[in-house]
């Protein structure tokens, strides 16, 4: 596994007569990435979204704007709209105006920023966890696959296969009013449930590609000198699992989970648009979703979300590629 | 070889076997009733109306008798009780409680649209993402290849629904620049069925092109390192005739892969593709037939095409993978 | 008759403005009300009749061929003729394709319904006590297949209707009014013989169990047409009604698409009422709002004769109004939304009274997509404006219709030491803008003192939930009605009369209300004269709110339709408050 990236790096070190240590393929990527102009800027867009996700409730209650309307300090539709659900104030008829910088939503007249960075929080939220325990499942699963032969693998790659079978959306969908029927009585339950859900079907859907992945690497791992080593050596299969096998996977699954996240967002979204959105909580794909039908009169209500969706899932995705290159020893800088 | 294709011919059509045995379990076990939206399709329902069409549908008796019916269903004709009694000739998947249609001629009236709409899209998102793949590859580095690289990337990041809807917004409805989608068969009148389908082909192929070209330009720049072309030039081989017969074969086999699971899925019907742009395909069909009121026999169809496609694609691609690549024949 | 599916409090709704609302632009007429809807006649949709109008019509300027495309989100209900009881069905069907004893003719120069006849050679004879009708059927009028409609296929039309189990959504004055109309169960299971309606040649006679003055306006229904004994099959009959008028069936696809062509057997010269100018009609039920909206927004190509029934959203109502006023058709429509308190459950009149305080009513309607003065207007009366005899009355003093004070609200609570007071309502959560205005309501009760717990469910699921007497979960109603005639008996009856939980369910009693003082005040007012009952009306109104109080008024509504600029003669049928089918020509 060794590089001419790291030769390199021995060499130059060397001339200076200080004591070398090897570095893990880790420690270089990382290296790598610090000076890739692109994975800086994307990554610091990733970090900022998260951030503003995470003090949503600080800067929506200092700015005094709100994002829905159940809560008690925030206007009162009528105190904020035209007679046809328009805002009264700012766009589309109106002038721009601080206190509301994107403007407020017809019907109910909650503040778009404040609803935008509670949906970005519901995204990330709902895709981090998803991506979480697929990312576990997949590599378990894989891992097992990989190593064990014969009935287990062949088992493993059937139940595999008939996930990959089964559509989506149609999962997805079967499973909403069957949650909605059970928790019905319950609005917070309903909601918790809601999430839930909707993390179950992406996590249930999921994990098939990581764990083939996985599987598919192990599967030319396991031939490597070192872990017949180990094998002969009569170190326990854990040990071969976890302490030879894992770390060499360490770059697979990085990439897979920069390459997950941003499309369980989009997941998100999509399943929103199809119906199946969370309605307990705000989402950027419930928004977009409302924003469609005055999207003539009032394109900032649709733009914002949309845009917002668009830069995560593209500063996720850059990131990723430049994870992977950062990883890969082939490709030059 | 054989002994391999029998084998995954066994295994895919257990997936096909357990998935139709995991939609009944989801919709006799589950909370919700069949019965439900037919005795709702009669108007106001009481409990004995819904006691009643259980009895008739025969949801009163096992799970397993229900199922084995529908197996019996695919050989001989059935007789279904919903309200009215209908026949349903074999091969039967039911009959559909929105309609009252044989559920097998729907789909066959359905699928012309799905399978316009999957043609259309794959054929230029294969031809467009292999071409942009091939020339980011010639011009690596340039910044030709930068921008394709970085449009691609561009593109693939925005979620494909948002694409859809905002291709439709803007292109159709605001700049009038795309006549109205929708599906009119090709028998019906061969411009009608271009015009309308045009945008929903160049949406599906240009966010499905991306993949593919990353893949053809990953690929053909892998194997234009290797010292075999290396030695090629050297030669005085005609640059080109590198780059096609060495270059591009060697990353055939990973778009066939990528492609056989793709087409399969397009072909099981996109929901999204067909709700936005209003196609009356297996996809909306599906998407109605999950929306309450349930329609237990469409999605239980379409389920089965979706699994039933995929599994062959699977089964197609192992093969094609086994007859192209000698090394995956002898592990 | 029922509000169009889904059901009413939510629906991609959108309606007119009021001007009073203040803001700038507002389309105003001199009276600082919203052009076009007239608050004040919402209901009024004349008491006009004419026995003595006959066909052919004529149209000055209109021009024969096109075909017109309609639009609707919504699919449609049965269209049996039987069965047919919403808004979209009963208008399609009489407007277009299945004649009856009487129909309503659009007077243009009022923009009222005037009750002309249809089979029928007038509007009918009774005799003194309005206990015996008689109606003779017209010669000259086929079917769609050339078979003469005689009187015997009326009379087994009328037979169907009583036919409850089979026709479980259709209206049930038949069995109300009729003869043994609690005992005879139409045709299917109580067979032919049936003493109230007779046949001797050419007449009918109908005979009342008791006083039916109101029977021309029933006779208007297509449940009291001709059907072919036969070939009346329900399941496959609402797929296809036989047409007696200027449109026949080609081809239906429920919920996806109705094409209706020239039926050739129609004689103009019979029909005091309809015309058959268009060549087709295209029903196209999977299109949604937005892009139905937008397609008569461009007005481009086959949108131009492209037309709707569904209310412009209220995003694009103000576009329509500024922009292509000539193509935005509003007028009014006969309805009552509500909410009932479960009679049985909330029954503490002052806690039904502390709810009417709180609710908000505004910002509901502002968040379900209403719009003040047009879909939304406020009001305390059961009946709405311009219904005969109706005069206006508070049973809440000091509560301006359509404010919301959630102190009063708590002070009432207090009184009756119920604060805390659970409300379980259900709302449909797979629907965006019920879920807005759910959480409004929710906001607004928790301020005044209840405990506000929305149950959810599914828009397919609604009406089962809402309708099932035994639903725990909820003890609250909300509810719609839209007059089937300008009488407080197509009101009363149906609204408050008690009904048999066991054998009929809530039918559309949605309150669960039951006094027998009411049953038997509405029993006696039935009987009155004609020319007293609209004042009985009105009274027995105000006694229900004032004495029990069972039920609020969350606002009436009016409809704001669009059409391309092809289409002529869009007019509203307000008794119904849909297009005036009847007088569409496609210009050429």
């Amino acid at each position: 596994m060794s590089t001419t990236a790291d030769l390199e790096g021995l060499a130059s070190r060397d001339a200076v007569g200080q004591v070398i240590a090897g570095r893990s393929p880790t420690r270089i990527a990382l290296r790598r990435l610090r000076s890739d102009k692109v994975a800086v800027v994307s990554s610091g867009t990733v970090l900022l979204l998260v951030v503003l996700a995470l003090l949503a409730p600080l800067i929506t209650s200092v700015l005094g704007i709100h994002a829905t309307t159940t809560d008690p300090d925030a206007p009162l539709p009528s105190e904020v709209l035209s007679y046809d659900g328009f805002p009264a104030v700012g766009p589309p008829y109106y002038p721009f105006t601080w206190e509301h910088p994107l403007g407020l939503a017809p019907q109910t007249g909650v503040d778009n920023l404040a609803r935008l960075l509670y949906g970005l929080r519901t995204s990330l939220a709902v895709a981090t966890a998803a991506t979480v325990l697929s990312t576990l499942i997949g590599v378990s699963v894989g891992l097992v696959a990989g190593f064990a032969r014969g009935w287990l693998d062949r088992l493993i790659s059937f139940c595999i296969d008939l996930f990959l079978s089964f559509p989506f959306i149609l999962g997805a969908l079967a499973l909403a009013p069957i949650v909605v029927s059970r928790f019905s009585t319950d609005l917070e339950a309903l909601a918790r449930a809601q999430v839930l859900a909707l993390v179950a079907v992406l996590v249930v859907f999921g994990w098939m590609g990581l764990a083939r992945l996985i599987r598919g690497q192990v599967f030319s791992l396991r031939e490597r000198e070192f872990v017949q080593a180990a094998h002969v050596l009569g170190l326990p299969t854990r040990h071969i699992l976890f302490k030879e096998l894992l770390p060499n996977l360490v770059a697979p699954i990085v990439v897979a989970v920069s390459l997950t996240l941003p499309a369980y967002v989009a997941a998100e979204a999509g399943l929103s648009y199809l119906g199946i959105g969370l309605t307990g909580v705000p989402s950027l794909g419930q928004t977009i979703n409302d924003a469609v039908p005055s999207f003539e009169k009032y394109p900032l209500y649709l733009w914002a979300p949309v845009v917002t969706v668009m830069v995560l899932v593209l500063a996720l995705n850059l990131l990723g590629d430049a994870v992977r290159d950062a990883f890969d020893p082939r490709t030059r800088r | 070889m054989a002994g391999f294709i029998v084998r995954r011919l066994l295994s895919s059509f257990l997936v096909v076997v357990l998935t139709s045995m995991f939609v009944f379990a989801l919709f006799f076990l589950g909370p919700s009733n069949p019965a439900g939206p037919v005795c709702e399709a009669q108007g106001r329902c009481t409990a004995e109306r819904l006691e009643l069409i259980e009895q008739q549908m025969g949801l009163d008796e096992s799970v397993v008798t229900q199922y084995g019916a529908f197996v019996g269903g695919l050989f001989r004709d059935r007789t279904i009780t919903m309200g009215s009694e209908y026949t349903c000739e074999a091969p039967c998947l039911g009959i559909s409680y929105g309609t009252r249609g044989e559920v097998r001629k729907e789909l066959m009236e359905k699928y012309p649209a799905t399978l316009s709409v999957a043609l259309g899209g794959a054929a230029i998102y294969v031809v467009l993402g292999v071409t942009l793949g091939v020339l980011a590859a010639r011009r690596r580095g340039t910044a030709t290849d930068r921008l394709l690289v970085g449009g691609s990337l561009v593109v693939s990041s925005i979620p494909y629904y948002l694409f859809a809807l905002l291709a439709w917004i803007l292109l159709t409805l605001q700049w009038d620049l795309f006549p109205a989608t929708g599906y009119t068969p090709l028998t019906e009148s061969p411009s009608a069925w271009a015009a309308g389908l045009l945008l929903p082909w160049l949406v599906l192929g240009i966010t499905g092109s991306t993949q593919y070209a990353r893949f053809t330009r990953g690929s053909m720049v892998d194997t234009l390192g290797e010292d075999y072309i290396r030695t090629a030039t050297a030669k005085g081989v005609r640059s080109s005739r590198v780059l096609f017969r060495h270059g591009l074969r060697a990353a055939i086999v990973p778009i066939v892969t990528i492609f056989g699971l793709d087409f399969a899925t397009l072909l099981a019907g996109t929901v999204f593709t067909e709700q936005i742009f209003d196609i009356d395909g297996i996809g909306s069909w599906a998407l109605d037939a999950v929306k309450a009121p349930q329609d237990f026999p469409v999605i239980l169809a379409t389920v089965l095409v979706s699994a039933v496609l995929i599994v062959v694609a699977n089964l197609v691609v192992d093969v094609v993978y086994g007859l192209l690549d000698p090394r995956v024949r002898v592990s | 008759m029922r509000f169009r599916r889904p059901v009413i409090a939510v629906t991609a709704v959108g309606m007119l403005a009021l001007a009073a609302c203040g803001g700038s632009g507002e389309p105003a007429d001199d009276n600082g009300r919203a052009k076009g809807v007239d608050a004040e006649k919402l209901a009024d949709t004349g008491t006009g009749m004419d026995a003595e109008r006959e066909g052919p019509v004529k149209i000055d300027g209109a021009t024969e061929g096109g075909t017109v495309t309609v639009l609707s989100y919504a699919g449609l209900n049965s269209m049996d003729p039987t069965e047919a009881y919403y808004q979209s069905t009963l208008s399609i069907l009489s407007g277009l394709v299945t004649r009856s004893l009487t129909q309503f003719a659009y007077d243009e120069e009022s923009g009222e319904m005037t009750l002309v006849p249809d089979l029928a050679t007038d509007l009918g004879t009774p005799n003194e006590d309005y206990t015996e009708w008689e109606f003779t059927i017209r010669d000259g009028v086929k079917w769609e297949n050339g078979d003469e409609v005689t009187a015997e296929d009326v009379r087994y039309g009328i037979l169907r209707s009583f036919d409850r189990a089979s026709f479980l959504e259709g209206a049930n004055y038949s069995n109300a009014y009729f003869l043994d109309g609690d005992e005879y169960k139409g045709p299917y299971k109580s067979g032919k013989d049936y003493a109230g309606v007779e046949v001797d040649g050419d007449t009918l006679t109908l005979k009342m169990a008791r006083p039916f003055p109101d029977m021309p306006y029933w006779g208007s229904f297509p449940a009291m047409g001709p059907i072919p004994e036969g070939e009346d099959e329900p399941e496959e009959y609402r797929l296809h009604p036989w047409s007696t008028g200027p449109y026949m069936f080609e081809d239906y696809n429920p919920e996806k698409s109705l094409t209706l062509v020239r039926n050739p057997h129609w004689d103009p010269n019979t029909d005091p009422s309809r015309t058959q100018y268009p060549e087709q009609y295209v029903f196209d039920f999977q299109t949604d709002s937005t892009k139905i909206d937008q397609i008569l927004l461009k007005d481009q190509g086959e949108a131009q004769t492209t037309m709707t029934y569904d209310n412009v959203l209220a995003a694009n109502f103000r576009t329509f109004q500024d922009e292509h006023a000539d193509r935005l058709v509003l007028g009014g429509s006969p309805l009552t939304t509500y909410w009932a308190p479960d009679y049985r459950k909330v029954t503490d009149k002052r806690v039904r009274q502390a709810l009417a305080w709180a609710y908000p009513y505004r910002d509901a309607a502002l968040a379900a997509g209403y719009v003040e003065g047009v879909t939304r207007i406020w009001g305390t009366n059961l009946l709405p404006p311009g219904m005969p005899g109706r005069t206006e009355y508070n049973p809440l003093p000091g509560h301006e219709p359509g404010s919301t004070d959630t102190a009063k609200a708590r002070e009432l609570l207090e009184e009756a030491d119920a604060v805390g007071y659970e409300i379980k309502w259900l709302f449909q959560n797979d629907d965006p803008n019920t879920v807005k205005a759910t959480d409004i309501v929710v906001r607004s009760l928790e301020e005044a003192g209840f405990e506000a717990s929305p149950v959810a469910t599914t828009i397919a699921n609604f009406s089962t939930d809402r309708e099932d007497p035994d639903n725990d979960d909820i003890n609250v109603r909300s509810g719609g009605w839209l007059s089937d005639w300008p009488s407080g008996g197509s009101w009363f009856p149906p609204v408050f009369q008690s009904t048999d939980l066991e054998e009929e369910g809530l039918g559309s009693n949605y309150a669960v209300f039951s006094e027998p003082e009411v049953d038997q005040r509405i029993e006696e007012i039935s009987m009155l004269p004609i020319e007293e009952q609209p004042a009985a009306w009105n009274e027995l109104d105000e006694f229900i709110a004032t004495e029990y109080f069972p039920l609020f008024v969350l606002g009436y509504g009016g409809v704001a339709m669009a059409h391309g600029s092809k289409i002529e003669g869009f007019e509203v049928d307000t008794a119904a408050g849909m297009p005036t089918w009847k007088g569409i020509w496609v210009e050429q």
